[in-house]
């Protein structure tokens, strides 16, 4: 797949000693960094490094640019971005930075799992880079929806709920690699297309080809010349389907609701469908 | 909030209440051997991907879900496998796979 957002293992390979491009490995769990990671790759923790500590937000501005200032990272560097689960994190951190303007941010296609599977190198060794003045620009809220960027689409505007069909219809409250006791309800967004973020990836975490990628929302009755908006539990898996629409599909308007479902599925007073049809409006 | 990332080799059954679950566990074993490399992916009776966790060094994951018919895919450099599987609520189900 030929696309400058994302770069394959043979791309990733013959740039790995270049300076100016960062691998960053982005997971929730920094333990696998810890163990191993692509040569010259640094971290970041999608949760202590990109949220708030407090709030239910996402690092400020400021709080961003000293983040990548101390990483090392410069604002012409082109950042390289994999990470284990099926690259959710680090698409959720590609997200991120075209959210604060990062010029030229890519995808390493299959992520950790798809490298590992292929056996090819990793390292231990910590690299380390000098500290820069990381400059991020203001959010860009065209790609990032809240609740009432939500509630108005509801019967006139495309929501995709990207979670597996169970969590969908509110049979799962979580993945299933994920403890069933959450005591949030179940269900979806009323009229959103249930398109699961795997729909979108091979069993070794690559995307499948775009002809695949089109005919997946084709099929599903997505009318892509609407606004869209994606969403699934926290907002990770839907930044993955986000990366397909917006970067590798090129449909410009469509956006990540971050909130997802553990913020619609706690508001008093919205509409929430349960069971496998999308309901309606 | 917590966030939906896979932990290596699957949650601890340690403080969760195993009455409100149907609990999918095992260890992968590759040439005899536990694998130290791969990933375990839980797909639902349409075949459809429910989720995925690396596994531990000693090969093992775990998976937490509801009753049902259940599709144990496991991914390691080389190999791979298909293992069906039927669950109950309340229950722990061992499922071991050898790969060669």
């Amino acid at each position: 797949m030929s696309n400058q957002a994302l770069v394959d293992a043979e791309w990733a390979l013959s740039h790995l000693d270049d300076a100016k491009v960062v691998f960053i490995e982005v997971d929730e769990d920094t333990e696998a960094y810890a163990g191993n990671h692509i040569k010259n790759a640094i971290a970041l923790n999608w949760k202590t490094d990109l949220q708030d500590p407090i709030r239910r937000d996402f690092v400020n501005k400021e709080q961003f640019e000293a983040l990548l200032s101390a990483k090392g990272v410069s604002n012409d560097d082109i950042v390289v971005l994999y990470g284990g689960n099926n690259n959710w994190f680090a698409a959720y951190a590609f997200w991120y930075f075209k959210l604060y303007g990062h010029g030229d941010v890519r995808l390493l296609d299959g992520g950790r799992k798809k490298w590992e599977l292929d056996g090819r190198e990793l390292v231990s060794e910590v690299p380390s880079r000098a500290a820069t003045k990381y400059v991020a620009k203001d959010q860009d809220r065209s790609i990032r929806a809240f609740r009432e960027d939500v509630l108005k689409a509801i019967g006139t505007q495309n929501l995709v709920d990207v979670r597996s069909p169970d969590e969908y219809a509110g049979r799962l409250l979580a993945p299933a690699h994920l403890p069933q006791e959450a005591a949030r309800i179940g269900g979806h967004i009323p009229t959103a297309a249930n398109i699961p973020w795997s729909k979108a990836a091979n069993e070794d975490g690559s995307f499948k080809s775009i002809d695949e990628l089109k005919a997946l929302y084709e099929s599903a009755g997505v009318d892509l010349k609407k606004d869209t908006i994606a969403y699934c539990r926290i907002g990770e898996r839907s930044a993955h389907s986000w990366f397909v629409l917006h970067e590798l599909l090129g449909v410009k308007n469509v956006s990540n609701y971050d909130g997802s479902w553990t913020e619609y599925g706690s508001l008093v007073g919205v509409p929430v469908a349960v069971g496998d049809e999308p309901g309606t409006a | 909030m917590s966030g939906c990332g896979a932990v290596v080799g699957g949650v601890s059954l340690d403080n969760v209440d195993i009455s409100t679950q149907a609990v999918i566990q095992g260890i992968v074993s590759k040439d005899g051997q536990p694998a130290s490399v791969g990933y375990v992916r839980l797909h639902d009776k349409f075949d459809e991907f429910v989720a995925e966790v690396p596994i531990s060094k000693q090969g093992e994951f775990r998976f937490f879900t509801v009753a049902g018919d259940w599709t144990v895919v496991a991914l390691v450099p080389g190999s791979n496998s298909r293992t069906q599987v039927q669950a109950t609520l309340g229950n722990v189900l061992d499922v071991d796979i050898s790969l060669s």
